[in-house]
């Protein structure tokens, strides 16, 4: 036993190395968890609200405001802001434990106050505050349930929604002499940059939400092809898996990352790094808002805004532009035991000087949905505007009930139907599955009996 | 004082006088018995705890299995076993998480019990020089916090820019490079394996105090008759290793059958379903306000922990083999 196990001098040292080797990562473990330990050791002032939000719904101005305001009033405001993956988790795990924030933000929209924020038991209604009357009523209809105002939202619905914007000197380079107008053109587009050795699309699909946008943002489409869709899907007469353009958009979808259009790392690809991969040249497209560009060149001042240009996203041949008032919000929690300082907070926001900061500091803003707002659209911004008709119908997740609340299970699929763990009929089956789920512990009488 | 000697102490013993003041009886008796069930006294603390904190929980948990109680509604209903089919039917997210349970949870016990065993041994019987040393870095990652484990990791294994697929790429190796988090083939063993480099120095640690208490001199006797290192290792260390291999096996097995943290930092249960758990699909119901599905779920769960985990015992304690 002792003979067998007397190894030479070398096996130590052999093991010394792996050893070394494999203690890597824990060196940055620990390296990490000094850092927070270093960082956790400030001296908090007297009252502090717990502010938590998805990652990517508060910029830098709302965080000046935040220190301003703590100059003003004393009172500490500490964001929590959770990878988008994993957000609503979170956030609906602290709701339904009775353990929220005293604000807490969400993607407005009536069936996600009712199903996924329960807002008449964990909001506050902010009905009276005088911020309301300033507020775009489309917007405010969003936060609205039973005619209670329960969030607000500061943001930029009207520049905000999502097309394709792309890169016109990669398009140029290529010889694609101008913007898709079908699906079919689209696809031969991506085909051609694919063949230049481009990636087609930059697809972030590791937060889990952004690959979904494909699908619901051209709700007014399927609409368009469908009339009266919408009304059937709310009042359960109709189901998405049945509906034989439902099943084209997702078939069309699936087959962009088959052809391998959203480069080989769109699994594992993120959000934060669009502007940094748009603005390298190794994407020529990416799903984005109208201020993509300006914060493309603020990312890389090499690059210019104006290199870059917008088309709606074309699957199903959609020319229409989405009409998305839905948007982050915040909603002070029913039972913090903060309300009043919540109360101050979100009406300190609003103030107008304090909206048109965030307008002026903020590239993803090019105006606010409130009245009294200088906006500052650049030319190619109002050129888009006008080339395009925007839809009378809204994007299916604030128009469908049932939609927007599982959004994130949606991602889940969709990422299973790439990887061809499900299909694209499979993935509308259980949206619907979903749908009824919730439908029936609401007790939504189109769902009963 | 013993519990006799302090009974004649308090008991008159000449006949027909009563020396003890009235009551003092009664009070010995009161006393020994206080005295006697005190270990029952100790015991009820716990007890009481566990049934507030625990059974309670548990009893009301299984109860609501059966009902449909969620976050939309104040109104809770019967349902019978309306959670139990939801989880149970064929290609349900639910059952391929609890496929994937039992999966983490053969690969993790194999993997660390065998890494540990051959670690420990190599550090006892082996290694002389540094041994501490090296005991003590292996053991080091068990003591990190899985959160930040899985964050260090999440960004190794970046196909991109990781530092595993840079250096395979550096090394040559670059056929090697995969996507380890987000290959559906993958993403599960390469949970596994983060989750074995953390786990597998506590494995060893208690390995390592098993092999030491083994005496010295069976392996001296089995030298003796000619027994080569492999038939020592074989006849006489596994055997009487067995014990505290049982330990480490349902340590293990009860760790793996409830592992979430490590899944939801790495791939949150992706890509798509591909590396989803129970405790992952527990979290996903919960949060989805789906109380009832999730309870159910809870409940499907400890049925088969408790299933194997007798079954465990019973395979160890059927082998198990004593000293002489």
């Amino acid at each position: 036993m002792q003979r067998l196990f007397r190894a030479p001098l070398r096996l130590e040292k052999r093991l010394m190395i792996a050893l070394l080797l494999a203690l890597f990562p824990l060196s940055s473990v620990l390296l990490v968890a000094c850092g927070t330990i270093s960082s956790s050791s400030a001296s908090s002032p007297k009252i502090t609200l717990t502010v938590l939000e998805s990652q990517g719904w508060v910029y830098p101005a709302e965080n000046d405001l935040a220190r301003k305001f703590e100059a003003q009033t004393g009172i500490h405001i500490d964001y929590q802001i959770i990878p988008a993956a994993n957000y609503f988790q979170v956030l609906d795990t602290k709701l339904n434990s009775g353990q929220g924030p005293d604000i807490f933000g969400g993607q407005s929209g009536v069936s996600d106050l009712e199903v996924q924020y329960n807002v008449t038991q964990n909001a506050v209604d902010l009905s009276n505050q005088e911020w309301v009357k300033r507020e775009d009523p489309a917007a405010l209809g969003q936060a609205t349930l039973n005619g209670k105002v329960y969030g607000q939202e500061i943001w930029d619905i009207y520049s905000g929604y999502w097309v394709i914007v792309y890169n016109k000197n990669i398009f140029q380079q290529v010889g694609i002499t101008g913007v898709p107008a079908t699906y079919n053109d689209f696809v031969a587009d991506c085909a051609r940059i694919k063949a230049a050795g481009i990636n087609p699309i930059y697809e972030p699909i590791s937060d889990g939400w952004h690959h979904v946008l494909w699908y619901p943002e051209i709700g007014a489409r399927m609409e368009q092809l469908e009339p009266g869709l919408y009304d059937k899907l709310n009042a359960n007469q109709a189901n998405l898996a049945g509906d034989p353009a439902s099943n084209t958009a997702m078939t069309q979808i699936n087959e962009l990352y088959q052809k391998g259009y959203f480069g080989p790392t769109a699994l594992s690809d993120q959000f934060a790094n669009t502007e940094k991969e748009m603005a390298s040249g190794k994407y020529a497209m990416t799903i984005n808002g109208l201020t993509e560009p300006e914060a493309i060149q603020a990312a890389d001042s090499s690059v210019q805004a104006s290199s870059f240009g917008y088309f709606p996203i074309p699957i199903l041949d959609n020319q229409l532009l989405p009409t998305h008032p839905a948007a982050p919000t915040k909603f002070v929690y029913a039972k913090g035991s903060h309300i009043a300082q919540a109360e101050q907070y979100l009406n300190f926001l609003a103030e107008p000087t304090n909206l048109q900061y965030m307008v002026d500091h903020t590239t993803q803003f090019e105006t606010v949905d409130f009245t009294g707002i200088k906006a500052k659209w650049t030319p190619e911004q109002q050129a888009f505007l006008k080339q395009y008709q925007a839809a009378t119908t809204l994007v299916l997740q604030d128009g469908v009930k049932y939609v927007n609340p599982q959004w994130i299970q949606i991602g889940k699929d969709m990422s299973a139907m790439f990887t061809r763990q499900e299909t694209p009929h499979q993935v509308l089956m259980n949206t619907d599955g979903r749908r009824t789920q919730e439908a029936q512990a609401a007790h939504d009488s189109a769902w009963q009996g | 004082m013993n519990r006799s000697t302090e009974v004649a102490h308090n008991t008159s013993v000449l006949p027909g006088r009563d020396l003890t003041l009235p009551g003092s009886s009664r009070r010995a008796g009161h006393h020994y018995r206080l005295r006697n069930n005190y270990p029952t006294w100790f015991a009820g603390g716990a007890l009481l705890l566990y049934g507030v904190f625990v059974l309670l929980p548990s009893l009301l948990g299984l109860a609501f299995s059966f009902t449909d109680w969620s976050a939309y509604s104040t109104e809770i209903h019967w349902v019978g076993l309306a959670n139990f089919a939801t989880i149970l039917q064929p290609n349900s997210e639910y059952v391929s998480a609890i496929e994937h349970t039992l999966i983490f949870t053969v690969a993790t016990i194999i993997l660390k019990t065998v890494i540990a065993l051959a670690l420990a041994v190599l550090l006892t019987s082996g290694v002389r020089r540094l041994a501490y040393l090296y005991r003590a870095l292996i053991y080091l990652p068990a003591l990190l916090p899985m959160v930040a484990v899985g964050i260090v990791f999440k960004s190794i294994l970046d196909p991109d820019v990781g530092l595993l697929n840079s250096t395979l790429r550096l090394l040559g190796f670059g056929v090697l490079a995969q996507q380890w988090l987000t290959n559906v083939s993958l993403a599960l063993w390469s949970v596994i394996g983060v989750d074995t480099w953390k786990g597998v120095g506590y494995i060893m640690v208690i390995l390592i105090a098993g092999l030491l208490a083994i005496p010295r001199e069976y392996y001296e006797a089995a030298k003796i008759d000619g027994a080569s290192g492999w038939q020592s290792f074989r006849y006489i260390t596994l055997p009487l290793l067995r014990p505290v291999l049982a330990v480490t096996t349902v340590l293990n097995l009860l760790y793996a059958l409830r592992v979430f943290d490590i899944v939801y930092v790495l791939t949150n249960g992706g890509p798509g379903y591909a590396t989803d758990t129970v405790y992952t699909a527990i979290f996903n119901a919960f949060s989805l306000g789906q109380w009832g599905v999730a309870t159910a779920l809870s409940t499907v769960f400890l049925i088969v922990m408790l299933v194997l985990g007798f079954v465990v015992l019973r395979v160890f304690r059927r082998s198990e083999v004593a000293y002489p």
